[in-house]
């Protein structure tokens, strides 16, 4: 059995030529298609990255480095210009990177904005990816779905609709929702971000669960630092288009290092 | 639920639409057949104009404009809120959760609304008809009745008519909802290309829509070079 629940290697991404994209075919079967890139546009380049099981790494950097195109890259949402990326040991070819396919291997992932499914209420957004796959039977999801809102507490809200939800709710939902699937690896897009302190600080706590009570891997793609000192985890940057090595929080705050004069200042000042 | 999304809610819309429609046409048509002395025509043409070629097309360029607009407007938004990237990585296909119930229940919805609008284009038409000949006082001198009516066009009406009742709104319907959907799925991630899909999505559609029906249409001329065939 594998010990690594994600490898990627030498990951190169680079923006599409934009003037191409009018004639180029449509984004639908963008999954099929060759991808007509610029080297000079390059977002993430030669990223090497791995994650073991049951581990929580936290992708750090300031806005706008790839950060998420990285997360999407990882979900099958995004095509990699070059490069591998191995799943629990598993090797799927570029060609059949899509998110259907990374799906199977158990990966879920959270999104910045919930993304929870506008038409329908909170109990069948959580119960939509089970009956879907028909994961048990109508009883048996039925009390997955309770159990799933019951740890992210929003079993208040069962009957609600998304926008009736506030920001912090519909994250947790769509937490909810990813891990009734018995993700293997999660992947959460900015989880605290948008959130109040009170919020966030309910939100961590049951992240932290999932992480200790059902061993799930965790990426989680931030800009807020001290979620890798609050659930004691490393966390790496994307800087100047590739990816640092992962360390604790306190090896950056005490570092020398460009990424942590740039990014710890506030945090060294405040003490 | 599709299906009542597509039909319901355009019912009145269709329900006018039709009526005013089928009176012009009884209009037109009982006037200029008496005049060039082709009353026995009158059967025949209203079945081509409303049953064979205009009443689904006015169906489907109504359907398209009401139902296929507010399916790209839906699936659009569903693009730009990521809904469709989280189906995706839940591993939940967006054409079988999105595309299909849109396509099973535009073509049922377009089948039904098409019989409706050819139903009240006739019974509809023909009542408003006669409200207007007894309101302008007969000026058009026609003895319209609803037996005479009924009986020109049951005689008029072929086996083929009824075989492309149900064809020709199935076609249309599947264009409607695919067009929309494709048009909807392909969007960049940017809130102002939502309403450039949805124009998009009308346009091509009444486009597509009038070359399925030419297509359709090259059935009745070869039937017609048949006969004459058989003539000759």
């Amino acid at each position: 059995m594998f010990d690594e629940a994600l490898r990627m290697e030498d990951i190169h991404l680079a923006y599409r030529d934009i003037v191409g994209a009018m004639f180029s075919k449509p984004r639908i079967l963008g999954y099929f298609r060759g991808i007509e890139t610029d080297p000079q546009k390059e977002l993430i380049s030669n990223v090497n990255f791995s994650v073991k099981r049951g581990e929580t790494v936290c992708i750090g950097g300031p806005s706008g480095q790839g950060k998420s195109a990285l997360l999407r890259i990882i979900a099958g949402l995004t095509r990699p210009t070059r490069g591998h990326i191995y799943y629990f040991g598993e090797f799927i070819p570029p060609e059949k990177l899509t998110a259907l396919e990374v799906a199977k291997r158990q990966v879920g992932m959270v999104f910045q904005n919930g993304a929870l499914i506008s038409n329908l209420r909170v109990r069948d957004n959580i119960g939509l990816p089970l009956r879907y796959h028909k994961m048990g039977s109508p009883a048996e999801i039925d009390e997955k779905i309770n159990m799933a809102m019951d740890l992210m507490r929003v079993r208040d809200e069962a009957d609600l609709f998304p926008h009736m939800l506030s920001v912090g709710m519909q994250k947790r939902v769509a937490i909810a929702r990813s891990w009734a699937m018995d993700p293997k690896l999660l992947l959460m897009d900015e989880p605290t971000a948008g959130l109040d302190n009170y919020n966030r600080r309910n939100l961590l706590p049951l992240i932290d669960n999932m992480r200790t009570l059902f061993k799930t891997t965790i990426i989680i793609v931030t800009h807020d630092l001290m979620i890798s000192k609050e659930l004691d985890c490393n966390i790496c940057f994307l800087h100047r288009k590739t990816l640092t090595e992962p360390k604790p929080f306190d090896y950056w705050l005490n570092s020398d290092s460009e990424i942590s004069r740039e990014l710890f200042r506030d945090l060294r000042n405040s003490g | 639920m599709q299906t009542f999304f597509t039909a319901v809610e355009i019912f009145p819309i269709l329900f006018v639409v039709a009526t005013l429609f089928g009176a012009v046409t009884i209009i037109e048509v009982i006037s200029m057949m008496g005049k060039m002395g082709f009353a026995d025509f009158v059967g025949s043409t209203i079945v081509i104009v409303i049953i064979r070629e205009l009443g689904p097309i006015l169906t489907a360029f109504l359907i398209a404009g009401r139902s296929g607009s507010s399916l790209t407007t839906y699936i659009g938004s569903m693009v730009i809120n990521d809904e469709v990237d989280a189906l995706a990585s839940m591993g939940v296909n967006p054409i079988r959760f999105l595309v299909m119930p849109g396509l099973i229940g535009g073509c049922i919805a377009m089948f039904i609304m098409n019989i409706f609008f050819s139903a009240s284009a006739i019974f509809a038409g023909f009542v408003v008809t006669k409200v207007i000949i007894h309101v302008t006082g007969n000026i058009m001198n026609t003895q319209l009745t609803w037996s005479y009516l009924s009986t020109e066009i049951m005689n008029a009406l072929e086996i083929t008519d009824f075989a492309f009742m149900v064809i020709k709104p199935l076609v249309f319907g599947a264009i409607i909802t695919t067009n929309a959907c494709y048009q909807a799925l392909n969007i960049q991630r940017d809130i102002r290309q939502v309403p450039k899909a949805v124009s998009r999505s009308v346009i091509k559609s009444f486009l597509y829509i009038v070359v399925a029906d030419v297509i359709i249409s090259i059935f009745y001329i070869v039937d017609y070079i048949k006969n004459l065939n058989t003539l000759i």
